[in-house]
Parts: C-alpha cells; structure tokens; sequence
C-alpha cells in the first residue's frame, strides 16, 4: 500500500540523515581523513535519491484528490516530516561546505582540531548506505574536489524544496503529533542505547567514586569465589 | 562577530604539533582518551604566544571556553577556566559558536529527546521545563523529532565506547553554552527576554492585525459621494474653480478682495455668508460669523453657551502659566451653581469635570465642551440659519463687481507698472543710507502698502490696517532691504488667516492631496 511505502521511505532518509549529520560532526577534527570525505559524498547522493523518490512519491499521493480524509491527513504528517527532513539536511549540507572549506586535508600547515576521535566511521557510514563494508576508490583530493559538487547540491536541494512548497499546499501548522512528550521512552529498542550511554556518562561524572567502584567489584567477586568454593566443598562431602 | 573568528584562528594555532599545545591523555577505567589538555597549559600557551602577563592570558583563556571553543571535562557545567591541571578538550567544529548558524530549536529538540531516550526520563528540572516547551511549540514536527533521536542514537552505536564518549561531551557543552541553564550566565545573551522575544514580537503582529480588522473601512462609493456633494457645495467658493471676484490679488495685485474679506468689515460678501450655512465650523471660524452668532444668542439669551466654549478654547490654546487661573474663572463663571452664565451640562459630564478641576490642565474642560459644542450645533446654529437676522444679513450682502481685465491676461503686470521686487531692493539699500522715502513714487505705494505691518513703529497693529493707515506709515519710513517681498509670510503677517485666500482653494487642494497620497504610499 501506498502508506507503508511511505513511511519506509521516509525511515530511510532518516537514517541517512542521522548518519549523515553524525559525519558531518566529525569532520575538522582528529577523526577526519579523505575517507570520511568520501563518505560524506555517498551518503549525501543516497541521501539525495531517497529524497527525490520520497518526493515524487507523496507528490503523486498528495495531488490525487480521491483519497479519504484520514487518509490526507496521515500524508500530510508525512509529508510535515519530509519537509523537516530536508531542512535538517540542508542545515548539515551547508555545515559540511563551510567545514569543509576550513578544514582542507592534504594542506601541510593546516592542522585538524584534536577533538579526542581516533576511530573510523566506516561503520556509520556503511549503516547509512545500507551496506556491509564501505569500498574507498575516490582520488586523495576528494576533500577539495568534492566541495564545489557540495555546491551545485545545496542549491539544488534548496531549488527542490522551493519547489516542494509550490505544487503541494499543506499548512504546517494544522499536522498534529501522534506522540505525546517521553513517547520515546516507551521504546526497547532504545534501551540498549541507554544502557552504554549510561554507563559512559556514569564514567566521566564519577570518575573521583571509581576506586570504591572497584573495591565493591573487586569484594563482590570475591564472594562468589568463596561461594563457589563451599559449594564444590559441600557436593564433596555429600 | 569578529571575535568568534579570531578565536578560531586561536585554537587552530594551538594545534600545531611542534609549537601547540601538549596533548596529553585522559584516563577513564577502562577506556583511554586522546588530546586532554590542562588549564595551566593553556595559560602558558597563551602567555607564551601572545607575550601577555598571566591575569591577561587567564582571562582570554576563559573567554574561549565561555564561547565553548574548549570545554572542560570534569565539571562540564562549570565552564571556566582554571590554570591547574583540570581536563579540557577540543571542541570540534560542527559545534563552534558561530553566528552563522545560530542553535535551532529543531536541534535542541533532539538533543533534549535524545538524552530523555539514555537517562529514562530522568532530565534536569530546567531541561524538563525547556522539553515540555519545546514539544508545545514544535508539536507539528515532533515525529520527525523522535524518528531523528532514535535514529542519531542507533548511527552513533556504529562507533567506537571512546568516540561515543568524546561525542556526548561534545553535544552536551556546546547545548550548556547554546541553551545555559536559568540563572547561570549566558554568554551569548539568550535572556529570558530575549528567548520571549520572538514571541512577543508575534504577539504585536496579532494585536496589530486584530485592530485593523476591527477597524472601521468606508466603501469607496459612500467616500466619493461625500467628496462629490463637497465639491459641488464649495465650487463656487473655490477662486482657481470658480474664479475670485473682484480679482485675484495674486494675479492682479490688486487687495480689493482681501480688503473686502477682512474680519471686521461692515457688509460681508454674499459668498461668505453663504459658507455659513454650511457648516457649524465654518461659522465660528468665521470671526464676522462668530461675532454675529453672538448678537444672535444674546437675543435669545443663550450666549453663556458660546461663551463657555470659547473660555475653554482660550484654555486650550492659550498660556500655560495662566491655565489653573482660567480654570478657576471659568468654574466661577460658568460651572458653579447659580452663577451668572450658568451653562446646562448633563450630571455625569460635569461629575467629570469637577473632579478634573481639582487637579486643573488645559483639557480637563475637553468633555464639558465637546458637550455644550454639540448643544450648540443641534440646536441654536440650526435656529440662527433659519432667522431673521441671518437672512437680512445675507440679503444685505454684496457681491464685489469684477474689475476689467485685459485682452491678453498676461499683460496685466505691466498696466500697475510696479517694478519686480527684485529690482526694489538694490535702490532700497541705498535708500536706506541716504536718502528719505521720498524716493518711493506715488505709483509704486500700491505695491508697497501690504509691507507696512512689518515696519516697526510703535503703533503698528497686528493684522490689517487699512489702505490708508499702511500708505501713511510707508511714506514715512525708508523701505529696508530686508523687507524683501517673500510674499508668503508677508502675507501671512498682513492678513487674518480666516479670510477666504485665493491662494489656497478649498476643492483644489483635496484633490490634489487625493491624488498624491496614492503615490506617496
């Protein structure tokens, strides 16, 4: 159905756009390297294919002056996100040029920020592109390169939007969200999240109570050992 | 701001690896984390670089982690700078505090969603607070907001504990710096003020908008049908129009019009009584009219009326040293009960005043006039059109005989034979050194009467004199070289502004002004 299209559709530029913006945070920093410009520049194409597909789609949907009321309403909040969507990517797009800009790689006296990054993000990148590995084969002046296409892209996505606005007329404001404030936490898949989260906040914030952490660690282990011990002691007995 | 991009070049310089910063690494239990900087480090960095004094190198120092551009690792809410060996790091560029991309609400939204996801709702109070709000205000995006969330969250899973770690420290100073907590200070100056701001400038826009959709709007027809019956009523009182009998004095130069016009003449013009019937305004604008109107109602012996309304006229224009004194005058004359002109004003209207006299200003008699104004119009100014007085009066009434003009109008100047003002002055000058006003010929007196106000002798009365006082005084004294003709003020000087100026027409400049009004705007 044309509603599930949709919104797997729509999920995917999310996702792309998460990842997208989660690259552009790292570049200029110790992280940055010609593959992560390259990176930029596939998830910002997929990013782009996904958005014109999203388009044409709920275009099509949103014109078709036969569909229901419910049914209007639930493309018009799809469309609310799409429209966001695009925004956000914009905002990030134009970050990574000005970036971009500052940040050339191969220029000997320019040094990147030491942000404390030193791995990859292959593996962002690979979940933005849907793939397993990452395959590398741009030239080693990406980063200059690529920055003029990042151009043309920009005022091409801003063309789009324009454009957006013009053939469909949805009133942003009337969209009312389904999800009420804290929806989010009613989700599992997040909890996995929390938990690393956690524990790494915990880390930074209680460094000062980490040797107490240790000795409760430590004392814990040691009655299990002792545990263990009498039960091995008992078995042999009995 | 200049100063973003210098500290920009600053942190950059300090990463230079021969002559930057020392990194060293930051220690967490398990995990090890690069390019942790100290306090003292970068005040002797600063030092070093600048050749500044210590307090001085503290000071930038602190300013750059205020801004965000360093922030430190222990106490990340406490955003100073201290010369020991507390942790700070880098922050990267995404999130530098520049004023290209100012914080979006979009972006707080996120990170606040984000943080609700890891710490299972258990947000700060003011984070609480800026959430809630958040969600009221971007409801129609909160979708997008959450599907983004969860997914920032999933992408950031894809790195490495150490980089994930770096990526929190980062997102949360520069969220401290962007959206600071209330009380603390706020570097970039978002006051509580300032955060309302862009909504109170809504709200002006929609009071605004409500009151002119409430505002009263004419039809066009019912406006022009108004200034259709104007036009027709003062068309023949217009001189550009309907010409100006006996002659226009700015063409002709001949002030027969405006001597005939003057305030206190004995027989009116039939034009001018006429305009009185008009309108009450034109009436006691009218001081001839005024005047008349007075003989009128001390006939029926409601003169007090009018009499109260031009006490309170004099009040309000008048000085303001005498105003508490012409109040108390005109209460004892007028307001008191059983005083001698005792004007009928309607019990909650005098309440008003009398309560307004206490602590007297030059409109506290606005409403009791406006009152007895309206009276006035209804009732006696009706009477007066219809009576006897006014209609002998207009019966009496001349209507000046149009003097002859010439075949070609423009050789009108040339039959007074007055010489240009321009050429007045220079024999004027040497007139005035030399030799008396004899000099001015019987010819030219003509011309010259209308400057006699301006001649300074004692006896010179404000407004017209008369031909003859004017050419007696002017034969007198000497013709200065400052009394140039500029026409407009003299004039303005010479006559009563009450009188009917060819000048000004009273149909032609509505129109104009119509016009020109659709241009202007």
């Amino acid at each position: 159905m044309g509603k599930e299209e949709c919104k797997t559709l729509l999920d995917a530029l999310n996702k792309v756009t998460a990842c997208y913006r989660h690259l552009v945070v790292t570049v200029g920093g110790t992280s940055d390297s010609q593959n992560l410009r390259e990176e930029l520049k596939k998830t910002r194409k997929k990013a782009q294919e996904l958005a014109v597909a999203n388009r044409n789609k709920l275009t099509t949907l949103l014109r078709d002056k036969t569909i229901s009321k419910e049914d209007r309403a639930e493309y018009e909040t799809l469309w609310v996100i799409f429209s966001t969507c695009m925004e956000f990517l914009e905002v990030d797009m134009k970050k990574a040029l000005e970036i971009g800009q500052e940040f050339p790689l191969n220029v000997p006296k320019r040094y990147l920020i030491q942000t404390g990054m030193s791995g990859g993000t292959s593996a962002v990148a690979a979940r933005a592109m849907s793939a397993q590995n990452m395959k590398y084969e741009a030239d080693s002046n990406i980063d200059v390169a690529d920055l003029k296409e990042l151009e043309n892209e920009i005022n091409q996505v801003g063309e789009m939007m324009v454009e957006m606005e013009m053939k469909v007329n949805v009133a942003n404001w009337t969209v009312e969200a389904k999800q009420d404030p804290g929806a989010e936490l009613k989700s599992t898949i997040s909890v996995g999240a929390s938990s690393v989260g956690m524990i790494s906040v915990n880390e930074e914030t209680k460094s000062a109570c980490d040797p107490t952490k240790v000795l409760a660690g430590v004392i814990f282990c040691a009655f299990l050992f002792i545990a263990v011990i009498l039960a091995v002691l008992v078995i042999k007995l009995s | 701001m200049p100063s973003f991009s210098k500290m920009e070049r600053v942190i950059v310089a300090m990463q230079d690896p021969d002559v930057g910063i020392t990194m060293r690494n930051q220690r967490l239990v398990i995990t090890v984390i690069p390019h942790a900087i100290t306090g003292s480090d970068v005040v002797d960095w600063l030092m070093q670089k600048f050749n500044v004094s210590e307090e001085e190198a503290l000071h930038i120092g602190s300013l750059i982690v205020k801004f965000g551009y360093i922030y430190p690792l222990k106490e990340p809410k406490n955003l100073v700078l201290k010369p020991d060996d507390t942790p700070y790091r880098f922050q990267t560029p995404y999130f530098w505090t520049t004023n290209k991309w100012p914080s979006s609400e979009l972006d707080y939204a996120i990170y606040l969603t984000k943080k609700n996801i890891r710490k299972q709702g258990d947000l700060i109070e003011y984070e609480k607070h800026n959430y809630n709000l958040l969600h009221k205000r971007n409801n129609h995006t909160w979708d997008f907001v959450v599907m983004q969330a969860r997914e920032q969250l999933r992408a950031a899973k894809q790195r490495r504990k150490a980089d994930r770690i770096v990526l929190d420290c980062q997102e949360q100073a520069y969220w401290l710096v962007n959206r600071p907590p209330l009380g603390t200070f706020d570097i970039l100056e978002h006051g509580p003020e300032r955060g309302n701001c862009l909504h109170s400038r809504v709200q002006l826009v929609i009071e605004l908008m409500k009151k002119a959709l409430i505002r009263p709007r004419v039809k066009s027809s019912i406006c022009l049908e108004g200034v259709m019956k104007f036009t027709e009523q003062y068309q023949s009182h217009d001189p550009i129009m309907a010409g100006c009998l006996p002659s226009n004095p700015w063409i002709t130069d001949d002030i027969m019009y405006w001597s005939m016009n003057a305030s206190e003449v004995a027989t009116p013009t039939k034009l001018r009584v006429e305009r009185w019937s008009f309108s009450f305004t034109e009436l006691l604008n009218d001081p001839l009219g005024r005047k008349e109107f007075m003989r009128f109602l001390e006939k029926e012996f409601s003169a007090e009326n009018l009499c109260f309304w031009e006490a309170c006229e004099d009040l309000r224009h008048g000085e303001h040293s005498k105003i508490a004194q012409k109040v108390e005058e005109v209460y004892q004359q007028f307001l008191v009960p059983g005083a001698s002109k005792w004007v009928n004003i309607d019990s909650k209207t005098m309440e008003k005043t009398l309560e307004g006299i206490k602590s007297p200003h030059r409109y506290v008699l606005d409403d009791a006039q406006m009152h007895i104004y309206f009276l006035i119009k209804k009732d006696s100014y009706p009477r007066y059109i219809k009576s006897q007085m006014y209609k002998s009066l207009l019966a009496r009434a001349i209507v000046p005989q149009e003097t002859k003009k010439g075949v070609f109008p423009f050789m009108r100047r040339q039959r007074h034979s007055s010489p240009s003002p321009v050429l007045l002055t220079q024999p004027g000058e040497d007139a005035g050194k030399s030799k008396p006003a004899a000099m001015t010929t019987p010819g030219t007196v003509s011309q010259y009467h209308w400057f006699s106000p301006i001649i300074p002798s004692g006896d010179a009365k404000p407004g017209f004199n008369g031909i003859s006082d004017s050419l007696a005084m002017l034969c007198s004294t000497p013709l200065q070289p400052w009394q140039d003709p500029c026409l407009a003020l003299v004039r303005a000087q010479a006559q009563p502004w009450h009188a009917q100026d060819p000048a000004v027409s009273p149909v032609v400049l509505p129109c104009v002004c119509m016009f020109c009004v659709p241009f202007i705007c």
